[in-house]
């Protein structure tokens, strides 16, 4: 079971993080202030960390700053009200991991937190396979099975990062964040499309679908059981 | 005891000073006048004095006595002064008590005291005189008395003050009266100030004529004041409209919460309500993250960040990202950017103005229509357009659409937030480009990057086309991606 350690100063979100991510099963350890939640860190060894970035007593990116000293590789997930993308960009550049801006969907944090947990290992693997499914990156090319799959540079970028987090759920945002590199969000629904688009590609009308659509939520590439 | 507040302004310092300035060179004119005056009378009392002394000496001795009593008879205005004195002193005949100590003989016309003797009484005066030893070693003493200058003087004087005092008085008056009236204006300017301080908007400076300073200064200030108050009025309006967009999410998620708690009686309908009140949230959400966004921009100093951005690829990766969305609605999306064209600038923020830019053609452009992305060379720009085959805007709302906050009642009923546009500009504004739209039909928008020193880097490839620098248009649009 995986630790989190929240820290966050206001009481009221803190439980309802903490209650939704205890029912997805993780352990949660909480902190209001950044001292105490510094020394936890420091103690009990989280798996993973959600940071705010306002706290009463250290802020949180010096938390992040004074782990990060330490050697603690710990992933951090960064809470902040402020969105400017400056803001972002610090928060990343001070160890962050991750950066979500308040006010966020349940969904998204539990994905996000997931991903940092989950975070692809860096493979010398020339093919990714996930299921049926077959990417080989240097001949960029694609095959469910025997059938090759006819790829668009766009479309294989998009299944590459997603074989990468297969059986993750991947929201919007984090699409747009890490495979078009947008810092806005735009405002026709582009990932649905794009999303679409590949669906129609890797799962043909007589398999079993491999991308499945959350609703509300994002999707997720599962390996045929 | 406190000065009139005049005393102390600036005007009439000044006044003052010009008024001494005034005082003493009118002062040195006339004493320059009066200085020649009295050396020309004198000279002139002179030539006569030697003229009368050559004429006496020439006559035998008796003749001489008569020609002094007759000279001294005849003189009502007492300023002939004549003697001889015999060679130990003695007086023969004049109206001199002694031969003046001081006086040279045989020298030409001097200054001498005498003591004056005719008409009864003893009286000092300083005259112009002249004397001569004559044979009989007599001594002839011819004065002329030159009180005729000290009148003048007097003259000059009464003069002076008649003229002077009454200019410099005039001076003063001038100089309060002037500070006077600027200290009026400035206390009207000022009680109008306060009045725009306290709100009042339409408040204006007081002028009069153009060609006076305070009345430039005035329409000056007025001029900025009618910009301020459009502002204020549009921020005004923003906050209206702000707060529109914000309610009426906010007003429906709200309903829908009250109307489930009350009505709602399975899981389904619950979660159905949750969802209505949630997508309200969310769309108030939207907007907020979008005024925030907007704001970040205008406010950014991001100059410094500033890279070379190759468009060309920049307009591919727009285009790959909007093309799905273009078939969808069986729009044909192309890009004409085959040269490469450089411009310095923040990445991100140039595909976000592109991207909104092409997101708003798709949306604004019916089923079967076409949107192009072109990269091209102006005069000394390079030129980013965009173009669609939809209604385009149109002629009235081409310089409205700009402003900040306006929305087209076409983008109201349309999703999305409606400041698109505005976010577009503020980009554009920020690299110091240019936001050019055309008026319909068919939607056309330019992002005008003016070349700067540095800003253009044209690679060999382009120069080597030997195309003018006019607008170069290049054939054979290529569907992006697929090359």
């Amino acid at each position: 079971m995986a630790k989190v350690l929240l820290i966050e100063d206001d009481s009221e979100t803190a439980e309802e993080i903490a209650a939704e991510l205890a029912d997805r099963g993780f352990e949660i350890e909480w902190s209001a202030n950044g001292v105490e939640g510094l020394d936890k860190a420091r103690s009990s060894r989280p798996d993973a960390m959600i940071v705010d970035r306002l706290l009463p007593g250290m802020d949180g990116l010096a938390v992040i700053e004074a782990l990060r000293k330490d050697q603690v590789r710990t992933p951090v997930l960064v809470l902040s009200a402020l969105g400017a993308v400056d803001d972002r960009v610090r928060g990343l550049r001070m160890g962050g991991d991750d950066y979500l801006t308040k006010p966020f969907a349940v969904v998204e944090l539990v994905a996000r937190v997931e991903a940092l947990l989950r975070r692809p290992a860096e493979s010398r693997e020339t093919t990714l396979r996930v299921g049926p499914l077959e990417l080989d990156l240097i001949a960029r090319t694609a095959k469910r099975g025997d059938r090759v799959i006819e790829l668009l540079p766009r479309e294989f970028r998009l299944l590459e990062y997603m074989m990468q987090r297969s059986d993750q759920l991947l929201t919007r945002a984090m699409l747009l964040e890490e495979v078009w590199n947008y810092k806005f969000v735009p405002a026709t629904n582009l990932v649905d499309v794009h999303m679409g688009r590949l669906r129609h590609k890797v799962d043909q009308a007589d398999e079993v679908p491999m991308i499945h659509n959350v609703r509300g939520a994002g999707f997720i590439l599962r390996a045929v059981s | 005891m406190r000065q009139p507040q005049f005393i102390r302004s600036n005007t009439f310092h000044w006044a003052l000073m010009v008024a001494g300035v005034f005082a003493v060179f009118v002062i040195v004119l006339f004493g320059f006048i009066y200085w020649q005056i009295d050396d020309y009378l004198t000279a002139r009392s002179d030539r006569v004095i030697t003229a009368e002394m050559d004429e006496i000496v020439g006559l035998s001795p008796e003749r001489r006595l008569e020609a002094i009593d007759d000279r001294l008879r005849q003189d009502p205005r007492e300023v002939h002064l004549a003697a001889i004195f015999a060679a130990d002193g003695r007086r023969i005949t004049g109206n001199l008590e002694s031969l003046p100590s001081d006086l040279r003989i045989d020298a030409p016309a001097q200054r001498a005291n005498i003591i004056r003797t005719d008409r009864g009484r003893r009286e000092h005066q300083v005259i112009r005189a002249i004397a001569r030893r004559m044979r009989n070693g007599d001594v002839l003493v011819i004065g002329r008395n030159v009180d005729e200058a000290s009148e003048i003087s007097h003259v000059v004087g009464q003069a002076l003050a008649l003229g002077l005092l009454p200019g410099f008085g005039l001076c003063l008056l001038a100089g309060a009266w002037l500070s006077v009236r600027a200290q009026k204006r400035v206390e009207e300017v000022n009680q109008r100030v306060q009045r725009i301080i306290a709100g009042d908007l339409r408040e204006r400076l007081p002028h009069r004529t153009v060609d006076e300073p305070f009345s430039k200064l005035a329409i000056i200030v007025n001029g900025m004041l009618d910009e301020m108050e459009t502002m204020i009025h549009a921020l005004a309006g923003v906050g209206n409209d702000i707060a529109h967009d914000l309610r009426t999410p906010l007003t429906r998620a709200r309903l829908s919460l009250e109307r489930g708690r009350t009505n709602a009686t399975t899981l389904e309908q619950l979660q159905t309500v949750a969802d209505k009140a949630i997508a309200g949230i969310d769309q108030s959400l939207t907007i907020i993250t979008a005024l925030l966004r907007l704001a970040e921009i205008e406010n950014s100093r991001r100059s410094v960040g500033f890279d070379s951005v190759a468009l060309h690829e920049m307009l591919r990766e727009v285009c790959d990202i909007y093309e799905p969305i273009a078939e969808n609605k069986n729009i044909a999306l192309r890009v004409i950017a085959t040269h490469r064209l450089d411009v310095r600038g923040d990445r991100d923020l140039l595909i976000e103005a592109v991207a909104n830019l092409v997101d708003n053609a798709i949306k604004f452009t019916p089923e079967g229509g076409r949107v192009g992305i072109e990269l091209l060379r102006g005069d000394k720009a390079t030129i980013l357009r965009v173009t669609d085959s939809g209604c385009g805007i149109s002629d009235q709302e081409r310089e409205v659409v700009l402003r900040r906050f306006y929305r087209s009642d076409k983008i109201r009923n349309t999703p999305g937030v409606g400041l698109g546009l505005n976010l577009v500009a503020a980009i554009v504004k920020l690299h110091g480009f240019r936001l050019a739209i055309y008026p319909g039909p068919g939607g056309r928008v330019e992002i005008i990057c003016p070349d700067h020193k540095d800003g253009i880097k044209e690679l060999a490839s382009f120069v080597k086309c030997g195309q003018p620098a006019a607008t170069v248009r290049v054939p054979s649009p290529e569907k992006c991606g697929r090359q």
